[in-house]
């Protein structure tokens, strides 16, 4: 047994572990992947699989552990070395060369070529690449510019290539997403062919009648530990889901009392809806082409509405869209019982919406500027008097903010880019919270932060519902979203599928409201 | 999905290569005057000018010299601006061979890069005129003037205002330009013969006056009293040294003298801030070369060689030279 | 000194100890050098480049470019120039219609970039090659002369023994300085510089703040050029050839970063004293002008990469 298994056994990681600033991804990943095999890894958001595969991929390298391609240990410190090691990832994000056509890309990096200059043989180049999209019965020219083709296309042009690398271990992170019925049963037809010629394929997915359609093997990853691998008819759905998001009780009163034990008790009865008290925020079929479509809900004063979902089921968008950073193109917005449009961000601030965006980097915070300017940016109208800025009163403000929401910093002077993300967070908080606003909408509020500073901006949450203002909180983090929510909507592809009642509900039942049907 | 044909992305490119080619002919037609009404069609000769640089004073009082006597002969001229590129003067000749012109006037950018230009005009059997400047190759006719002489004039006209002896200082134009050579090369022959006469610096203002005003006071802060004299290679670079001298309140102590007479320098010297300027007969060259190219083309016997004085203006005789020197 | 705390020292005194540096040098190489009266003729020569540079450093906080700047020194010299002759109108009459060209072209600029949603360095392309066919059609081709007496003051007189042009330039770059650190339009070109994304999403009109950027250095460029046709006494359609670079420059030198969000005029002021030193330096030496373009492009790689290390 023990000879058999090794001489097919083409991957193998043992021990594998990898942190990021504040936050411990992996944690003594074991993990073995034979020839011919199809292995699915699954978990939450958040749990580990997408660090799990860009370390397999060369994309990072671990800080612990060991990766072993066919028996020797490997280094890979580049996608270059995976790549010619045979390992080929197909990634969640694409990124394609969309000014170069789809022969190029399918064909780059082992472009046809004939001479000793690198002649690039086109012909050649184009049968290839036909080739390939044939069998995967796309229907998409090789001469076509990426840029022309929809995500679904380009995704399956990106499999195309990955195909044509006739690599041995196919790494495919949620391969499906963007793909019609036709093109996913034709997938699955290659990937087929693919485990009959001795090719081993890890696949990462949500969709889990997919992985219990396809998979041999299953690997369920929670919080960056390695739960359970077994073949896959030794599971059900349910008890699927229950490995991934673990028991059902530690779960829920573990985040709650550590919070509840710094801050003081959260007593959710008396936060519970006052049925007389007239919404905050009502949101009525509210659309969005390509992002989410009739949207409804409301939000009442003192009240933390928890938005929960997988990745991509349009819970951002939803939340630029409230904020004015996009517009709507269907449907209305009432703030305080005034219906209004929300075409830019300085009309949401004037109406009392404030926004924490989900990337504090990206459109969060200006890193460049000193911490003080970070947190009056919003409102420097109250620091100034006929444009000039009264310098006194924005230090003034600026300690305010400070003390209150905790940041930690040597001087209020200090560039914004030194600060832990943490820090960072309070700061874009209290800066989203100068002008006053009636209702909060937090977009991932403790993401990339580490256990400490998660407790205070729970906290932090805490008080500003009971200060009264309306909080719309989206989090994947499925803890979070139980322990802090008065009421949880769960989204699904750009539709809420369910509202749920924390008290009762349970991880598994949210991600199963969560998940594709 | 259809790929979009590569044929309308070639056939794109093919037609911007010909306007481009084109167009430098037909480029900044500044001034096509059209004939007498009495003139017969037949008779209307067409010729083809390609000056260096519309926006040199000089050059422009070349191009309406020129345009007065065509005016009076009765051709057709046909501008363009080189824009001081010798590769588009080249090019712009080339058009006029490809419209078959009855001749060519050249005034030319460089004595090297512009020599294709009349190479090409004489092997199409097209008589070519140069103007002001020379070429490598030798045109079917020149008008001009020998720059070195209007360097000498001013040199000899400081040397003997210092009595011989003394300190200068040289600002050159472009370095590499026919212009500039031939200025340089007049002065320095006139050094040679006063070796009592020192050159402390030469630099080039690069034909600007704003850069001589700033070049002279730098000398002016290295050789202080030492200055005595400054010559500028044109009337531009002169005026700027003028009034960095005039600032530092060392002049009239110091002699200033440049090249070109444009209207600002005769008014200069006129008023006793400028010494003197040499005048360069644009009218005689401009409209000498018109003269010469119609003859050429009409086949009628011409000289090969025009060489129009120079004339030195100091404030005796700046008063004449104003009134001849149209104002803007 | 441990090696890793002279880095930010270094960043913020670093080009104040270059210019130190080269002027201890050129003051031994040439004793004429560090004398008052070259002192004020250094400083009297930075200033058309000095009001470029502090016109330009608003849009480079942005994050644009604006690559006009020559044309419009040229542009609104002239048209001033055609105001300006003796015994027509006040004085006031041309220098405001020059600075009024240049922000007129500044504004042009910023709306395109902003509502047009083009490239900046397009943008200020065309108007590079815009302004100066407007300068040479306005002009006919020849300088703009006989200009009156009380407008060619303004660049060649003393004021206390300072120069006019000099004077301006401080103004000029004590308003900007005052601007872009109390005032809350200039907070706001700093955001939107650092990151745009954020600044909209702050509520900061973004595109507004761009306009002002934009039409705040045109003026500038249009005050310059009033200031250069008085000093050369004409409005020349020629004038300002490539003065767009050396602007640039010394903004770079002096510390503003070319993606925005970091600078300010007072390195702007250095970036443009340590240019106009090097250059009045290398022409007390007689070193050929040649060498003075090696010289002067070699220095501005060097100081810019010596800031990229510092704030590592």
């Amino acid at each position: 047994m023990g000879v058999l298994e090794s001489a097919d056994v083409v991957l193998e990681v043992a021990n594998l572990g990898k942190s990021f600033p504040g936050v411990r991804a992996l944690d003594g990943v074991f993990f073995r992947l034979r020839r011919g095999e199809v292995h699915a890894v699954v978990g939450e958001n958040g749990a580990g699989k997408s660090t799990f595969m860009r370390l397999l991929a060369g994309l990072e390298t671990p800080d612990d552990g060991e990766i072993r391609f066919r028996g020797r240990p490997v280094r890979l410190r580049h996608p270059h070395a995976a790549r010619q090691l045979g390992v080929a990832m197909i990634h969640q994000e694409l990124m394609p060369f969309l000014d170069l056509t789809v022969a190029e890309n399918i064909l780059m990096g082992r472009e046809r070529t004939r001479g000793p200059f690198g002649w690039v043989d086109r012909a050649a180049q184009r049968r290839e690449a036909q080739r390939l999209l044939r069998q995967l019965d796309v229907p998409v020219s090789p001469d076509c510019r990426m840029r022309e083709l929809g995500v679904a296309e380009m995704q399956a042009v990106e499999i195309a290539r990955a195909i044509g690398c006739r690599a041995e271990v196919m790494i495919m992170d949620e391969p499906t997403s963007a793909l019609s019925e036709r093109e996913t049963r034709a997938l699955f037809r290659v990937m087929g062919d693919l485990r009959r010629q001795g090719g081993a394929i890890i696949y990462i997915s949500h969709r889990l009648e997919e992985v219990f359609e396809l998979a041999d093997t299953v690997t369920v990853l929670r919080d960056g530990r390695h739960v359970v691998t077994g073949p896959v008819t030794a599971f059900s759905r349910q008890s699927l889901i229950e490995s991934m998001v673990g028991p059902p009780k530690s779960r829920i009163a573990e985040p709650k009392s550590r919070i509840a034990g710094v801050f003081g008790g959260h007593d959710r009865a008396a936060n519970a809806r006052p049925a007389e008290d007239a919404a905050a925020l009502v949101v009525r079929g509210l659309s969005r082409a390509g992002a989410f479509a009739d949207v409804s809900f409301a939000v009442h004063r003192g009240e933390i509405v928890g938005l929960t979902g997988l990745v991509g089921a349009g819970r951002t968008e939803l939340a630029q869209a409230l904020f004015g950073m996009v517009e709507a193109e269907a449907g209305e917005v009432r703030v305080q019982g005034v219906a209004v449009r929300l075409r830019s961000p300085r009309q949401a601030i004037d109406h009392g919406i404030a926004l924490l965006t989900e990337d504090r980097k990206h459109d969060g915070l200006v890193l460049t500027l000193p911490v003080m300017h970070n947190l009056t940016l919003c409102g420097l109208d109250r620091c100034s008097r006929g444009g000039w800025i009264n310098g006194r009163r924005e230090e003034a403000v600026a300690d305010a903010l400070i003390a209150d929401f905790g940041v930690r910093i040597a001087h209020r002077e200090q560039s914004t880019g030194t600060l832990s993300g943490g820090n960072q967070q309070k700061v874009a908080l209290g800066k989203a919270l100068l002008p006053d606003p009636d209702i909060v909408i937090l977009d991932e509020p403790t993401r990339g932060i580490d256990v400490g500073a998660k407790a205070e901006i729970y906290g932090l949450i805490r008080r500003l519902a009971q200060s009264g203002k309306a909080i719309l909180l989206i989090s994947s983090e499925l803890p979070e979203v139980l322990a802090l929510s008065d009421r949880i909507l769960v989204m699904r592809q750009g539709r809420l599928s369910a509202a749920l009642d924390p008290r009762r509900a349970t991880p598994a039942e949210i991600l199963h409201w969560a998940m594709p049907e | 999905m259809k790929p979009r044909p590569k044929i309308s992305g070639t056939l794109l490119a093919l037609g911007w290569a010909v306007a481009v080619a084109v167009a430098p002919g037909c480029g900044r037609s500044t001034g096509t005057k059209t004939a007498e009404p009495g003139a017969a069609p037949a008779q209307r000769l067409t010729i083809g000018v390609s000056l260096m640089n519309l926006s040199n004073e000089f050059i422009v009082m070349l191009h309406q010299a020129m345009l007065a006597r065509a005016g009076e002969l009765g051709v057709a001229l046909i501008v363009t601006d080189a824009q001081r590129s010798a590769e588009r003067q080249v090019q712009q000749v080339e058009s006029f061979i490809a419209q078959r012109v009855d001749a060519i006037i050249l005034n030319p950018c460089e004595v090297e890069a512009s020599a294709p230009a009349v190479d090409k005009a004489l092997a199409a059997g097209i008589p070519i005129v140069n103007v002001n400047s020379e070429t490598r190759t030798p045109p079917t006719a020149f008008i001009g003037s020998r720059d070195e002489e209007s360097a000498r004039l001013a040199m000899e006209y400081i040397v003997q205002r210092l009595g011989g002896r003394g300190n200068i200082v040289m600002m050159h134009g472009f370095m590499g330009q026919a212009a500039q050579i031939k200025r340089d090369r007049g002065a320095r022959e006139v050094l040679a013969r006063h070796p009592d006469i020192k050159l402390l610096a030469d630099q080039t203002a690069e034909w600007d006056r704003a850069k001589a005003m700033s070049l002279m006071e730098n000398w002016i802060q290295a050789y202080g009293e030492k200055l005595e004299a400054v010559f500028a290679h044109n009337d531009e670079m002169g005026m700027g040294a003028v009034i960095a001298l005039e600032q530092a309140r060392l002049k009239p102590k110091v002699i200033v003298a440049s090249v070109d007479a444009i209207a600002d320098a005769l008014q200069a010297v006129q008023d006793g801030r400028l010494d003197a300027t040499v005048f360069q007969d644009a009218k005689g060259q401009g409209g000498g070369a018109v003269e010469a190219a119609v003859r050429l083309a009409r086949q009628e016997t011409c000289a090969k060689e025009v060489f129009i004085p120079f004339q030195l203006v100091t404030r005796t005789n700046a008063g004449q030279f104003l009134q001849t020197v149209s104002r803007p | 000194m441990h090696p890793r705390n002279i880095r930010p020292w270094l960043a913020r005194y670093g080009l104040l100890l270059a210019l130190v540096g080269i002027s201890l040098a050129l003051s031994l190489a040439k004793p004429g050098f560090l004398t008052v009266s070259n002192l004020i003729n250094v400083v009297r020569q930075i200033s058309i480049n000095g009001i470029l540079a502090v016109g330009v450093t608003y849009v480079l906080l942005t994050g644009g470019v604006d690559l006009s700047l020559g044309s419009l020194v040229a542009l609104s010299g002239v048209a001033a120039a055609c105001w300006a002759h003796p015994g027509e109108y006040p004085v006031v009459v041309p220098v405001l219609i020059g600075v009024l060209a240049g922000a007129l072209c500044g504004a042009a600029n910023g709306a395109v970039i902003t509502w047009g949603r083009v490239a900046p360095f397009i943008v200020t392309l065309g108007m590079m090659t815009v302004a100066r066919g407007l300068a040479l059609v306005i002009s006919g081709g020849r300088p703009v002369s006989n200009l009156s007496r009380a407008f060619t003051t303004l660049g060649s007189a003393d004021l206390l023994g300072i120069p006019v042009p000099a004077l301006i330039l401080a103004a000029v770059a004590l308003a900007s300085h005052l601007c872009l650190r109390h005032l809350r339009v200039g907070r706001y070109v700093y955001a939107v510089g650092g990151n745009e994304l954020a600044a909209r999403a702050s509520g900061i009109n973004v595109a507004g703040v761009k306009l002002f950027a934009y039409t705040v250095c045109g003026a500038c460029a249009g005050l310059a050029g009033v200031v250069l046709a008085s000093r050369i006494t004409t409005g020349q359609p020629n004038a300002g050839l490539a003065y767009e670079l050396d602007a640039i420059a010394a903004v770079v030198i002096g510390g503003t970063s070319l993606s925005g969000g970091v600078g300010g005029v007072g390195g702007t002021l250095l970036g443009a004293l340590l240019m106009g030193v090097i250059n009045n330096g290398l022409d007390l030496l007689n070193v050929s002008s040649y060498y003075q373009q090696i010289v002067k492009g070699l220095i501005i790689v060097g100081a810019v990469w010596l800031d990229k290390r510092s704030t590592k």
